[in-house]
């Protein structure tokens, strides 16, 4: 954990990054290292449960969209 | 970790002393009871089987032959619930215990005593079970889903059911923590995360899985439960309840629970691929991804069950567009799986034989669950025999086929003796034509109305039954060709090699003498 410092700097972008990659279920070699190193347990965790959380409201109003088109 | 190192070392001399039952009785070898688990999973997989033979014969020919009406329904009933909770789930357990431990560098399970615990609970709960079918009432007629208002009526058998369904969630939420703990505290230095065998990452997110979903099944049995004994109305519509609050409990519990029997079925088959591919698994890391996201998008799609429960259109959207987009990290693997078959230097031993049955049929069977998925096609098919073909095809030519396989490819280490090869194939072709005889004319038994769960059925559908009891039969028979070639395999003179495949990577035979030592890793491998 020598990149502890890291942590703080541009990790949002990764987060969101690995949690996307993770829902299409495709991740390079070389990022996922990155991830390893660079990402806590917890943030991908929450940064998981954020996505879920996303994803279903993003269906839901593609849902809605749809129901008020006719 | 000392600590637990020194228990582990501690227990080992006593656990040699006991013998004859006293050994296994109290056990706490993660070897030991791993074997139980998979002769208790085996046994009930030929209990469950008994039933499936009893359902095939009746529904052979049109008219009612040899089961009244009532105790058929128990029949389907049980035979569900017993596979289901009985035969798959333990059986991965099973390989959980005889695996894990093996497979990240630890000298056993991180709580030893709970995991003898966890196994002794199925006896009892396997018990009620059987022997509700002998009570007065007989047992549970009102399928493995047990729906109010069926279940709320109906005797002693139901209680015994519901009772058994207790204490086999408290078993696997104990094995899930069990497992959890293992993994991320007991592997071996510098077995990192990510330098973990993908069924052992499979695992490590069944159990997360299983310890947020038992706990809601174990909520919805106990509802049950006060409303048929203590004057509660949560589903009785009488004193304002809702019957359709079990379905929505029952599925939140039942969706991820389709996926508790696959993910570990994953994992395995990640193993004997690239195995017999003498290649590395190709996109580990994907791989891994894709499992997690499986498991957190299994939670979101509970109500495809229910699309003629009734719901609004919002919500039937909503469940038919998430369920849809849940194939995609399924399909994902697929294509995994393949790239790692590509330009490898393949060879087809029994194991892979399976695995590759696996892929094969697992794929119909994710094809018929997206057309399930579809609303105004799942409201057609929904209680059909197509919904039985579709999940016949991922539970057993998915499930129990990664079992098989994975049973072959781990028999040398665990008993120390190979397995007969020439039978192995004969019991994958045997098990693969007759499950496709078996299932997937059901596909089309389905399409043209024939419903689930009836003892008799209009003449239309009589060729087609018969072809599938006649598969069915075949099947069942062969699984007996099964438990010879274990049973040869063990009382073989003849000691296995100690690395049978060229191609397997992983601790348990790189690092570990065949057959696997009483205690694993005494002193923790050091994984670079
Ligand atoms: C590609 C992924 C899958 C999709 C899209 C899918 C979809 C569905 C749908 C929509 C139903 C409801 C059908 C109905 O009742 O009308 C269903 C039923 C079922 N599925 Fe799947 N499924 C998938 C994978 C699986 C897997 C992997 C398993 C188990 C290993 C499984 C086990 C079951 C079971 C047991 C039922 C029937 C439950 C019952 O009513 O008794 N499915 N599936
Ligand atoms: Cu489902």
């Amino acid at each position: 954990m020598s990149k502890e410092e890291k942590n703080t700097s541009g990790t949002f972008m990764q987060v969101a990054k690995a949690v996307l990659a993770a829902f299409m279920g495709i991740r390079k070699q070389s990022d996922l290292e990155n991830d390893a190193a660079n990402l806590k347990p917890a943030q991908v965790i929450i940064g998981g449960l954020i996505g879920a959380t996303l994803f279903v409201i993003s269906i839901l109003v593609l849902v809605k969209i749809i129901v008020n088109l006719n | 970790m000392a600590a637990v190192h020194g228990d582990v070392h501690g227990h080992g001399h006593d656990d040699h002393h006991p013998t004859g039952i006293m050994r296994w009785v109290t056990t706490t070898n993660h070897k030991d009871i791993g074997s139980m688990y998979l002769w208790f999973s085996l046994t009930m997989f030929f209990t469950g089987g008994f039933l499936a033979m009893g359902i095939r014969a009746e529904l052979f020919q049109p008219g009612i032959q040899i089961l009244e009406p009532e105790l058929f329904n128990s029949f389907t009933t049980l035979h569900g619930l017993i596979m289901v909770f009985g035969a798959i789930m333990p059986a991965f357990v099973g390989f959980a215990n005889w695996q894990i431990p093996m497979m990240v560098g630890a000298p056993d399970m991180a709580f030893a005593r709970m995991n003898n615990w966890s196994f002794w609970l199925l006896i009892p709960a396997a018990l009620l079970l059987v022997s509700s079918f002998f009570v007065p009432g007989g047992a549970a007629a009102g399928g493995w889903t047990f729906y109010p208002p069926l279940s709320a009526q109906g005797g002693l058998g139901v209680d015994m059911m519901l009772f058994a369904v207790h204490i086999l969630g408290a078993s696997s939420i104990m094995g899930a923590i069990n497992i959890i703990t293992t993994v991320l505290n007991m592997r071996a230095p510098g077995m990192t995360l990510m330098k973990m065998p993908m069924f052992v990452w499979t695992w490590l997110i069944t159990a997360y899985l299983l310890v947020l979903a038992m706990p809601v099944l174990a909520g919805v049995v106990t509802m049950l439960i006060t409303d048929r004994h203590f004057g509660t109305s949560f589903f009785n519509a009488a004193g304002g309840g809702d019957p359709v609050l079990f379905q929505h409990i029952f599925w939140f519990f039942g969706h991820p629970e389709v996926y508790i029997m696959i993910l570990p079925a994953f994992g395995i088959v990640s193993e004997i691929i690239p195995t017999f591919s003498r290649k590395p698994l190709f996109g580990y890391s994907s791989m891994v991804y894709a499992t997690a996201s499986i498991a957190i998008l299994s939670c979101i799609v509970w109500a495809h069950h229910m699309f003629t429960a009734g719901m609004p259109t919002v919500g039937q959207l909503f469940f038919m567009y998430a369920t849809m987009l849940i194939a995609v990290p399924t399909a994902v693997k697929v294509f995994n799986w393949t790239a790692t078959m590509w330009k490898g230097e393949m060879t087809f031993e029994t194991p892979m034989l399976f695995a590759i049955g696996f892929i094969f049929l697992f794929v119909i069977g994710g094809f018929s669950g997206v057309i399930c998925a579809i609303v105004p096609i799942d409201i057609q098919v929904q209680d059909t025999y197509y919904v039985i073909a579709h999940f016949h095809y991922v539970l057993v030519s998915g499930a129990l086929f990664a079992l098989f396989g994975g049973a072959y490819y781990w028999l040398p280490k665990w008993t120390g003796h190979m397995y007969d090869e020439t039978l192995g194939k004969w019991h994958f072709w045997l098990s693969m034509i007759f499950f496709n005889m078996a299932f997937f004319v059901q596909h089309f038994l389905g399409l043209a109305g024939m419903p689930r769960r009836i003892p008799d059925y209009a003449l239309q559908f009589a060729d087609f039954n018969m072809i599938s009891s006649i598969g069915a039969f075949g099947f069942g028979l062969t699984q007996l060709l099964f438990v010879y070639i274990v049973i040869k395999c063990i009382r073989s003179k003849e000691p296995a090699p100690e690395k049978p495949w060229d191609g397997a990577k992983t601790l348990e035979w790189t690092h570990l003498p065949t057959p696997a030592p009483y205690h694993s890793f005494e002193t923790p491998p050091v994984v670079k």
